[in-house]
């Protein structure tokens, strides 16, 4: 194997009108990676996500994923590429069950004109649907498959989202703020489960506010303020950082392991 | 947001059927009990009738409800099945085919109406998506389809004349059921719209084409990070708009014997009628609707004379969304921001 990083974003910038929300910034994710994306509010994290799953299409720069180009792609392309993200808002399908939606992460993965008319790949022992129930399972969502989504509690309907986006076998996963409304111990049950879903070569990338699921979960941390990166290292040294700390002052927060979330 | 939503469930959906079919039993039974076979007649015809708009007002529904698009060339594609069936037959080219030469007709005029669909999904929908960026943000869509209506419209009207066309229906035959006379065609298209939207509705639910329309319907942009390739799904709703209202347009043809450029406009105004009635997006809304459409007409032909259908059908559609905006069957008002 060589070095090839899961994810290189190379001086990417992106302006909407005149503002520059994402200003030349560059950074990769090593294989296997787990890497924070943290920043104050309205420092372009979100808007990083959707540039690099394809919502809006870059000014400048380039994206790579596993040492492939994918910034040219339609989003569909970048999933069947290995990418699969969450949303800060939950974006379930509020009019299909919970095992529907969970299968619709498996879109990508047989999409020949025939699987697409198959009607067996509804049929309730199909393998399909054993392994997004299987999915499902190891998650600890336990509900029954067949129920509507939208009456679920909040932690749930995020875990689902969570166990769709690792439907499609994604290479490199992108949850945007996952613990956000969970409570202390179903953020940790979220940790514990994401650590133990890591096959061999996924890499993770969190958008996230909860600094001690950060210290937690991920190792290396990239910082965004006002559209730049002003850090790239362990996510140890990352409250001791002069221009991090300056980042957060405006709002008099300073993101440490012990002040947990900050905003 | 909402769409389709009496496909969302499928325990639901399941016990539609039963209840349409002890509907129609107890129609026909409480017209013979009471006004003896005249009414029962009339309700039978009515709801063949009705099997017509249902088939037309679901074709409507399904753009509504994926696409959110009302997609006024669905009348013209009922028409061009007619008049192409019509005039291939009329004008000699299908006599090699023999007694087969009204099916062959009919299949040309379906497929006719398939392409023009999708010719109607490059230039309207497509169109709008590549340089927009979105379509129904705009009005163009449908002022297109309209355009195409129109043009559709008078090509048919160049080439064949605008005269209606009358001639006799091709398959004759009638069986008698506790003395109703009922022709055999009329019944066989009854079951083939069932069968139709009974197909339909089983690749909605139960295909992955299907769970991708559904999804698309919900969340386009969505559905498109998830994998869902919404560039080519989207022609799989004009192609089944295209289906459905040809079959329609043909059933009529064969059954009613009477085709002209304009013969898609009354069906149209009726299916929305019906759609509109039974809740718009919602399959089973369509369904009823049509049938409720029909009887109505042909029952208030026989109190009120010929002229009273436009009043009895709009006059039930104003008082339904009075008591019911949602329609019958529908969950929610559908608004803006789908796709």
């Amino acid at each position: 194997m060589t070095d090839t990083p899961a994810l290189a974003v190379n001086a990417v910038s992106k302006r909407f009108g005149g503002l520059a929300v994402i200003d030349n910034v560059s950074f990769a994710v090593p294989l296997g990676a787990r890497m924070a994306l943290i920043g104050p509010n309205g420092a372009g994290k979100t808007t990083l996500f959707n540039l690099i799953s394809g919502v809006h299409p870059i000014d400048s720069g380039d994206i790579a994923l596993n040492g492939r180009a994918i910034d040219k792609m339609p989003p569909r392309h970048r999933v069947s590429a290995g990418l699969a993200r969450s949303f800060q808002n939950i974006r379930l399908m509020p009019h299909l069950s919970v095992i529907e939606n969970i299968m619709l992460g498996q879109h990508t993965l047989a999409d020949s004109p025939a699987a697409l008319l198959n009607p067996l790949a509804w049929q309730r022992n199909s393998v399909w649907r054993q392994r997004a129930e299987e999915s499902m399972r190891n998650a600890g969502i336990d509900v029954d498959p067949d129920a509507a989504v939208t009456g679920l509690p909040y932690g749930v309907r995020k875990k689902i989202e969570v166990v769709r986006a690792l439907m499609s076998c994604p290479r490199l996963l992108m949850l945007d703020e996952p613990a956000a409304g969970l409570n202390p111990r179903e953020t940790a049950e979220l940790s514990t489960f994401l650590k133990s879903v890591g096959w061999e070569g996924l890499t993770l990338l969190v958008v996230e506010h909860d600094m001690s699921f950060v210290h937690d979960l991920c190792d290396r941390t990239v910082v965004l303020n006002f559209g730049r990166l002003i850090y790239n290292g362990p996510t140890q040294g990352v409250q001791d950082n002069a221009q991090v700390r300056e980042a957060y002052l405006g709002s008099r927060r300073v993101p440490t392991k012990e002040a947990g979330r900050v905003a | 947001m909402n769409t389709l939503p009496g496909l969302a469930r499928s325990r639901a959906a399941l016990s539609a059927p039963a209840v349409i079919a002890a509907v129609i039993v107890i129609l026909v039974l409480l017209g013979i009990a009471i006004g003896g076979q005249v009414i029962a007649r009339q309700v039978v015809s009515g709801l063949m009738l009705g099997a017509i708009y249902m088939t037309v007002a679901v074709a409507f529904t399904l753009t509504i409800g994926v696409l959110n698009f009302l997609n006024f060339t669905i009348p013209t594609l009922f028409m061009l099945t007619g008049m192409v069936a019509w005039g291939l037959v009329a004008r000699g080219y299908l006599a090699f085919a023999g007694g087969w030469a009204w099916l062959a007709g009919l299949a040309a005029g379906v497929t006719v109406a398939v392409v023009a669909s999708l010719l109607v999904e490059r230039f309207t929908f497509r169109y709008m998506k590549m340089k927009h960026g979105d379509a129904t943000e705009h009005a163009i869509p449908l002022v297109s389809s309209l355009g195409f209506l129109l043009i559709f419209e008078n090509l048919v009207l160049m080439t064949m004349g605008s005269d209606s066309q009358r001639f006799a229906v091709p398959f004759k035959a009638d069986i008698h059921i506790f003395g109703l006379v009922i022709g055999v065609p009329q019944l066989a298209s009854f079951a083939l719209t069932i069968i139709v939207v009974a197909g339909l509705t089983f690749i909605l639910r139960s295909t992955k084409i299907g769970r991708a329309l559904r999804t698309i319907a919900e969340n386009p942009d969505t559905a498109s990070l998830l994998g869902v390739d919404v560039g080519r799904v989207v022609p799989i709703v004009f192609i089944l708009t295209g289906l459905l209202s040809g079959v329609a347009g043909a059933l009529f043809t064969v059954n009613y014997g009477d085709v002209s450029p304009f013969m898609g406009d009354n069906v149209g105004t009726k299916a929305i009628a019906a759609m509109v009635l039974g809740g718009i997006g919602s399959i089973w809304g369509a369904i009823i609707g049509g049938l409720v459409v029909g009887l109505a007409e042909t029952l208030s032909i026989q109190f009120f004379g010929g002229d009273s259908v436009q009043i009895t059908v709009w006059g039930l559609v104003l008082i339904i969304i009075i008591l019911r905006p949602k329609g019958l069957f529908g969950a929610a008002p559908i608004g803006k921001g789908k796709m």
